[in-house]
């Protein structure tokens, strides 16, 4: 395997660890809710994930666990930003600090545990395929799963009943209402909802990618998620092309220096978010931004 | 559209909010009075200290299942942040990155504008004052040295928070996105300085700077650790407060802030206000990067600012972007912070258990916030 290879089978990887929670915070965001707390959401998960598989020993049990803890911090967002109409980015931001505070208290224990991690399996056939099969089937289960995950989540978004109500959720809450839907109940699901996937990434962390717990791990995966959405313009499939982005550039600087090629890992990480920023400007030169009309309102009057 | 009828309909929007009359401390004194005698203001008293006492009591139940004692560790937090040796000065040393980078929350606030680049106007800040006081050396009185890096400090903030400005009025790219991401190409661009081109080369081989030349530290005051950097820093606070409170670029803020339609209308340069607040704003949270480093650091490390910038964010939530209020919950959060070290070694806690004591007093006004009407 070369190193161009071996950096884009590693950024699949680790780009999936930013997909899951990418995706959730797509959800939430169409539906009009921004979630700054998809990083606690992360580390909820990949803690409780890592701790049920390592008690359990069975890595599948700890996904479950994992969706749950994101859930859990999912829903004390949603509450708080749904219910008692609190900022949404300090609401956001809290969250993170508890998560990051609860996990490396209640993780400590933890720290130096082994975990049976997800097993790899390479897709029969398609892993012969040469170049595309080791890049993209030779993987563990989580990440198949999310080249599923991507396609079901724009069909449901635009082919759909309940899409066409979250999205509307995003845009004017008003208009729901009217149509005898509960925008409350759609936006405290979406947040949930989004939560859960997050807690799915956090667990491809802990008990897919490095099978290891510590505290602090998901060192910034939860705002990158974040990034992402902006970059892909609140749409599935740049989701997932934003992701892998994200995930190669994060793994490239150590596989190109492994092979002898000098790179600066930080100029690289520094990539994509200026790719971001530069989409985000394209976007608004262009006239009319993406963005769910409910959410640039939840997003400018927040002092 | 008759132009007397819209001038009517912007007029209250203009003049209403109660924070444009200023009310004197007797008279606010008085109505807090009133208001918390009436019922439903003890009733709104009682609820806030109920949600006040339930979050700390969850704190306490996590600090429980650690098998250490609640009591002792509230106590230990006071201790380390009151009552110890030499704490106080380490708190206020500890606020000064806090605090300023708060009120470079507050000032764009004012404009209606959602600054969530403290930690990377913080960052730019520190890296700026870093390559000027690097490169100055011993070439230069201290003094000279301090002012040069304190506007290369200033001006390296301004600048990362005035390029959201500039996007936000542009091409109206929203603030509250860009800061984020401009946050993560600051932290990357002191990494990248600080694993090539600055890393010292007598550093044993660790990502840092060279330590900045023993005449550009900030001096000590008074014989104990406060630093040069505390008053520069009051100072600024105090100049926040003046501009906010009682000057016309403030009060054109918040104006602007109010109503910009009624801004534009009434002949203010909407567009040049909110790029300037949020370029002071930045340049606040620069010269609190420029003051930690020049006064506590002494020299770029990475993970310097260890997510001040967001911490700061919560202060200036907690204290309602009041100057003076978020002074406090500054000086709050950095008593916090400063108290971790010693509950890891006393009661065996991890570290980033402040963390979550910090989000547990937040969450109490998240959780109070209602507003008024519903949304829906």
């Amino acid at each position: 395997m070369n190193g161009f290879e071996q950096a884009l089978t590693t950024g699949i990887e680790g780009g999936t660890i930013i997909l899951y929670p990418a995706l959730g915070e797509l959800i939430g965001e169409r539906a009009g809710v921004v979630n700054l707390g998809m990083e606690g959401c992360m580390l909820a998960g990949a803690l409780s994930a890592f701790a049920v598989g390592a008690i359990t020993g069975s890595a599948w049990l700890g996904v479950l666990a994992g969706i749950g803890g994101g859930a859990v911090v999912g829903l004390a967002h949603a509450w708080l930003v749904v219910k008692r109409h609190a900022d949404q980015l300090a609401s956001g931001l809290v969250l993170w600090f508890l998560a990051l505070g609860l996990t490396s208290v209640l993780g400590a224990n933890y720290v130096s545990q082994t975990v049976t991690p997800l097993p790899v399996i390479n897709v029969t056939g398609l892993s012969a395929i040469p170049w595309i099969g080791p890049i993209f089937f030779e993987h563990d289960p989580l990440v198949y799963i999310s080249y599923f995950l991507v396609p079901l989540i724009g069909w449901a978004l635009y082919r759909t009943r309940i899409g066409l109500v979250l999205r509307a959720t995003g845009e004017r809450p008003e208009v729901v209402s009217v149509a005898g839907r509960r925008p409350e109940l759609v936006q405290m699901g979406a947040v949930v909802l989004g939560a859960a996937l997050a807690g799915i990434g956090g667990a491809q962390l802990s008990v897919g990618y490095v099978d290891n717990w510590f505290d602090d791990m998901t060192n910034g995966y939860g705002f990158i998620a974040v990034a992402v959405v902006l970059f892909a313009a609140w749409r599935p499939w740049l989701v997932m092309i934003g992701a892998y982005l994200f995930g190669v550039a994060l793994a490239a600087a150590g596989v190109l220096q492994a092979h002898g090629i000098e790179v600066n890992q930080y100029v690289l990480d520094a990539l994509p978010y200026f790719v971001t920023l530069v989409a985000l400007v394209a976007l608004g030169r262009s006239g009319g931004s993406r963005a769910p009309e409910g959410l640039t309102k939840a997003l400018t009057n927040s002092s | 559209m008759n132009v007397l009828s819209t001038k009517t309909q912007d007029e209250p929007k203009l003049l209403a909010p109660e924070e444009l009359t200023n009310p004197t401390w007797s008279s606010r004194l008085t109505e807090v009075v009133t208001a918390a005698i009436s019922t439903r203001g003890l009733r709104r008293l009682g609820v806030a200290l109920g949600v006040y006492v339930v979050c700390l009591g969850l704190f306490a139940l996590l600090v429980l299942s650690q098998k250490a004692n609640p009591f002792g560790v509230f106590n230990s937090i006071f201790q380390s942040a009151l009552f110890s040796n030499g704490s106080i000065p380490e708190v206020i040393l500890r606020a000064v990155p806090i605090v300023l980078a708060a009120l470079a929350v507050s000032v764009p606030a004012r404009a209606g504008l959602v600054n969530v680049g403290g930690e990377g106007q913080l960052i730019m800040g520190a890296v700026a004052a870093t390559g000027v006081g690097v490169y100055l050396g011993n070439s230069v009185p201290g003094f000279i040295g301090w002012i040069c890096m304190g506007v290369a400090g200033f001006g390296a903030g301004a600048v990362w928070g005035g390029l959201a400005g500039l996007l936000r009025v542009l091409v109206n790219a929203n603030e509250a996105v860009t800061t984020l991401l401009l946050n993560f190409i600051a932290n990357d661009t002191m990494l990248y300085l600080l694993y090539q081109p600055w890393k010292d080369p007598t550093g044993g081989g660790q990502p840092e700077s060279r330590p900045l030349s023993s005449h550009e530290v900030l001096p000590r005051l008074f014989g104990s650790s406060i630093n040069l950097g505390v008053i520069i820093a009051m100072v600024a606070a105090l100049v926040v407060w003046y501009l906010l409170k009682r000057s016309g670029w403030g009060f054109a803020l918040r104006v602007v802030g109010g109503n910009q339609q009624a801004a534009s209308r009434a002949g203010l340069p909407v567009n040049r206000l909110r790029i300037s607040s949020m370029a002071v704003g930045g340049g606040l949270a620069g010269l609190g990067g420029m003051l930690y480093l020049a006064g506590t650091q002494l020299q770029l490390l990475p993970g310097g600012t260890a997510t001040y910038g967001y911490i700061a964010f919560l202060a200036a939530f907690l204290g309602r972007h009041d100057p003076f209020k978020v002074v406090l919950a500054g000086l709050l959060f950095a008593a916090i912070a400063v108290s971790a070290p010693g509950l890891q070694l006393s009661y065996g806690l991890d570290g980033n258990v402040v963390d979550a004591l910090l989000a547990f007093i937040v969450v109490a006004p998240l959780v109070l916030s209602s507003r008024r009407k519903g949304a829906f």
